[in-house]
């Protein structure tokens, strides 16, 4: 029996059990919301041409009449920054859609039904696993071409065997719970039982890994687009990025890749910490402090 | 402990649940068996509360779970309405049969918090059943059935209707989930030791309004509980349970008062406050539970059981009866 | 003088909503040898009662009050960081014995283990001392226990185990809280026995902390009744079984069914539920359930009043005296008491409106 060291006093009270969302969360979403909304009306933003070549000189730094410098065709980074996140962000939303809509339901059906069942989807999901993503997806991209619906596709693909197995585990514990047997006993289908019961506690765990999934899409589609299997028409940051980062670039005008790789840094940080703090904050009203 | 049989199984027309020779096994591991229930009958009589009673391991709660088919058996039968023209072998259905007699029979469980949602509304939990079976029942004003059950549980359905379960206490949530079982007018509720989690003082007023519901909505219930003054005050027969098998049942007033398993007498005595009809004494057996995976053979409470001798080892006891409506499962009965 | 002493014990967590209240100026004495039962149900302080005295509390307890064990004050041991008291001289036994063990390592090491740090022995001595351990708990074949994991002991044997650990250093308290809950009802009384038999062999005093009045009726010198982190009652075993002054104390006691009552006995409900720890108001916490709550039980907290013989009851209308019947009958005329609990369902059976 260890006795843990005792704490000054005055530093004993006004500990509290967190349940708010947290200063931080509000700058995360607040920025994520910018940017959302940024990319979404970028057509209509009083901003420069992205693809217009001599806005500014060529290789221009950062300054007043083009924020973000230009790049050495004289495109406006500005523009292009707010234009990249238009692809980034599509493809991680739409990606991390297809694979919580498929992953999440296979991996509720999995962790539902149980055996045979579980048995095929788990061994699928462990092949989807075992194959390297970034392989598949170049596989994909490689095969099926480099338009933005096949990219958030591919990565969606790539996607689902992950959030299959959250979902699964999640399913699982759920089910042991009684509410699952008394809908049981109440006399509901097993439809019924997964939309009613399951998946309003399978969805919120799900919510948090959106923001999460994006985050880590948005990282993987720059991957992609260092290995040029990008969106072939537009750009996204990872093709900016790319484009940026020659070594005579880099030298003669670092910010050309420096803005797409701070925008992305920032964005993927924010959904990063927003999911997390979603996460805790949903989780909290299943514990309790315990005193007895 | 115990044994086989069926001698106490009553022959009356106002049964309205009997269990056959149930068996319920669970694979664990390669190639070994949790012989979890094995060859247990017993029925309950129309109004009448039967207590199962027992030590963790002994198979209560996977009997209650048989009753309602989670999961089915792995052999024997139970009955529902045994010898009417509307008899219904729950063990024979399964699909959507099954499905349309489950309003039947419920269940309450233990744990008030695993019970419920967390993420539903009190008046939505108590309205699934009523819910799901709309199709069938288009005339039942739902929000009316579930104010009744909540006000007859002691709940102002007013305040609870739109509240989540989190905001309850055990003893509230374990009435939420009476009133969601009452809520489509079962025959029969079962009930899996609906008060062990709760605080002392609130388990009174869970067993008070059981009790109620049963008077008032006219149930059969089937009650378990590891606690034996629990299991008296609630049941008009009792079983008393160990390692999968029957040992003892009969009248509550019977068993309590002549006590004629060793088991049984042990359990008496192992009460905090013992029963007067045991000496303390009696409560001086070995810890060890043996492992339902490997049983002992013949009784299974030879292994801790003061009077056993080769016979116990040898020859499983037949359940047989000892006075009007008292059968045990031992081949010494009796007091010492 | 007390072995242990208690004095004025208040310890608060902060939360969200405001600070919980979990210990309320609790205080008590205990002599060598003896047994203080501590009754509670889950909320009223008994645990954090028991953790406070092992310096068990997270460091963001407040704590607050004097507790003295045998002339030395054991807080400020515990901001001194001294080692060999807890564990050594105060030894604690938890409702779950897997909460103790370490599930990865054999069971003799880990009674060997307390006896080579806290009292230096060698790896042999110990091992010897904890084979003789193990038998004094009545495992059988101690030896051959040494060498097993814990999982491989049944529950029963699994809180011997613990027991054993908790006595390897000698201590001169022992506090077990729920020791028996975990565990099956044939083995429950074997261990409260063995408790016993072994605090009468070392003359060791005892703290038995429970949610059951009839655990402790028995095997305490002492009890405490606690509510809502407040000692209702406190007085001598047989005292408390005679002339219980506390209606907390006497609800529990007819609330609980016991084994000798006939079937379908009508129990006496405490109606609602305990209280939230972190909003108590001023007055007494128990008022909202009372049938002998009286006007002044609602603003006014009653104070601890000792009554004489070491009894000492916290009401204003205890039962059994003038004013406890008095605000009985008057709550039986008006048929609600002051707190608005409808006395109609204290009411036996048949005479149900």
């Amino acid at each position: 029996m260890d006795t843990p060291p005792q704490v000054d006093p005055a530093e004993q009270f006004g500990v509290v059990v967190a349940r708010r969302l947290g200063f931080g969360f509000w700058i995360a979403a607040a920025w994520i919301i910018i940017i959302v909304t940024a990319g979404a009306l970028a057509p209509w933003l009083p901003i420069a041409d992205p693809n217009e070549t001599g806005v500014g000189g060529r290789m221009d730094g950062p300054g007043w009449s083009n924020w973000f410098g230009t790049d050495s065709n004289g495109r406006d980074m500005f523009a292009r920054t707010i234009w990249g996140a238009r692809v980034s962000l599509i493809v991680g939303f739409f990606s991390v859609l297809l694979g919580i809509c498929v992953g999440g339901t296979l991996g509720m059906i999995a962790g539902y039904f149980r055996g045979i069942v579980d048995r095929i989807i788990s061994f699928s999901v462990f092949v989807l696993l075992a194959y390297p993503g970034l392989v598949l997806a170049l596989l994909i991209v490689g095969l099926a071409g480099q338009t933005l619906p096949i990219v958030a596709m591919t990565l969606g693909i790539v996607a689902i065997a992950p959030i299959a197995r959250l979902s699964r585990a999640t399913t699982l514990v759920y089910s042991e719970r009684e509410f699952v047997a008394s809908a049981r006993v109440l006399g509901a289908t097993n439809r019924r039982i997964m939309v009613r019961e399951l998946l309003p506690n399978v969805l919120i765990p799900m919510g948090a890994l959106t923001l999460l999934g994006m985050a880590i899409t948005i990282v993987a589609e720059g991957g992609l687009a260092f290995l040029g299997l990008s969106v072939e028409e537009g750009f996204s940051w990872g093709k900016m990025i790319v484009l940026g980062s020659s070594p005579r670039t880099l030298r003669e005008g670092p910010w050309v890749a420096m803005f797409p790789i701070g925008a992305m840094f920032v964005t993927v940080l924010a959904l990063n910490f927003a999911g997390d703090r979603l996460r805790e904050y949903f989780d909290v009203r299943e514990l309790g402090i315990g005193v007895g | 402990m115990a044994g086989s049989g069926t001698v106490q199984l009553r022959d009356s027309d106002d049964i309205v649940l009997r269990v056959e020779n149930l068996v319920m096994e669970f694979p664990a591991g390669l190639h070994q068996v949790v012989h979890a229930v094995s060859d247990v009958s017993f029925d309950v009589r129309r109004g009448e509360t039967l207590g199962i009673v027992g030590e963790s391991g002994c198979g209560k709660s996977t009997t209650a779970r048989a009753l309602v088919q989670l999961p089915m058996p792995t052999s024997g039968t139970v009955l529902l309405d045994p010898g009417d023209a509307g008899e219904v072998e729950l063990t024979d259905l399964d699909g959507e049969d099954l499905r349309c007699v489950r309003p039947r029979i419920q269940m309450i469980f233990q744990d008030p918090i695993s019970s419920l949602n967390p993420r539903r509304r009190v008046k939505d939990i108590v309205g699934e059943g009523l819910a799901i079976w709309r199709d069938e029942h288009p005339d039942v004003d739902v929000a009316a059935r579930v104010d009744e059950v909540l006000g007859a549980v002691g709940l102002d359905p007013v305040v609870a209707g739109c509240r989540r379960p989190h905001e309850f206490s055990g003893g509230q949530c374990q009435r939420i989930s009476i009133a969601r079982a009452l809520a489509i007018d079962p025959e029969i509720l079962i009930c899996d030791e609906p008060v062990s989690a709760l605080d002392v003082s609130v388990q009174a007023q869970i067993l008070n309004i059981l009790e109620e519901m049963k008077e008032r909505f006219g149930l059969t219930l089937v009650f378990i509980s590891h606690d034996l003054s629990v299991v008296r005050n609630v049941s008009d027969r009792v079983v008393v349970m160990y390692l999968g098998k029957v040992c003892e049942i009969g009248d509550a007033d019977t068993l309590f008062s002549e006590p004629s398993h060793p088991y049984t007498r042990v359990l008496l005595a192992s009460a905090p406050e013992p029963s007067a009809v045991v000496d303390a004494s009696e409560s001086a057996i070995g810890d060890e539970i043996p492992s339902p995976i490997d049983p002992p053979s013949g009784c299974r409470f030879r292994t801790r059981c003061p009077r056993a001798t080769e016979i116990c080892a040898s020859d499983e006891p037949v359940m047989r009866e000892m006075g009007s409506d008292h059968f045990v499962a031992c081949h010494f009965p009796g007091s010492p | 003088m007390p072995l242990l002493s208690v004095a004025d014990l208040r310890v608060g967590f902060a939360t969200q909503r405001g600070l919980l209240r979990a210990v309320d100026g609790v205080s008590f004495d205990l002599a060598e040898g003896q047994t203080l039962g501590i009754v509670g149900e889950s909320g009223s302080g008994k645990s954090v009662t028991a953790k406070t005295l092992m310096n068990l509390l997270p460091s963001y307890a407040r704590v607050d009050g004097s507790i003295t064990f045998d002339g030395r004050d054991v807080r400020a041991m515990a901001s001194e960081g001294e080692r060999h008291f807890w564990g050594v001289e105060m030894t604690m036994v938890f409702q779950d014995p897997m909460t103790s063990l370490n599930p990865v390592k054999k069971v003799g090491e880990q009674i060997a283990e307390s006896l080579r740090v806290h009292l230096k022995r060698s790896r042999k001595e110990a091992r010897d001392e904890a084979v003789d351990l193990l038998q004094q708990v009545g495992i059988p074949e101690p030896k051959k226990r040494l060498t097993q994991y814990p999982h491989e002991l049944s529950g029963g044997l699994r809180q011997r185990v613990v027991i054993a650990m908790s006595l390897a250093c000698s201590p001169r308290l022992l506090i077990a809280d729920e020791p028996t809950t975990a565990l099956d009802v044939t083995v429950q009384k074997h261990i409260l026995d063995l408790l016993d038999e072994l605090r009468e062999e070392r003359g060791m005093a005892m703290i038995l902390i429970t949610h059951d009045l009839g655990v402790v009726k028995g095997r305490a010198d002492k009890i405490m009744v606690m509510y809502a982190g407040r000692t209702m009652e406190q007085a001598d075993t047989t005292t408390l079984f005679s002339e219980m002054h506390h209606p907390y104390t006497e609800a529990l006691l007819e609330t609980i069914p016991r084994i000798d009552m006939a079937s379908h006995a009508r129990l006496v409900p405490i109606p609602g539920s305990p209280p939230d720890a972190v909003d108590l108001g001023p007055g007494c916490p128990f008022a909202q359930r009372c049938r002998y709550c009286s006007e002044a039980c609602i603003p006014d907290r009653p104070d601890l009043k000792q009554l004489g013989h070491g009894h000492a009851c916290a009401c204003h209308t205890p039962v059994g005296t003038g004013s406890g019947t008095a605000a009985h009958m008057a709550n039986q005329n008006s048929g609600v008491t002051p707190a608005g609990l409808d006395m109609g369902m204290f009411s036996p059976v048949g005479e149900e409106a």
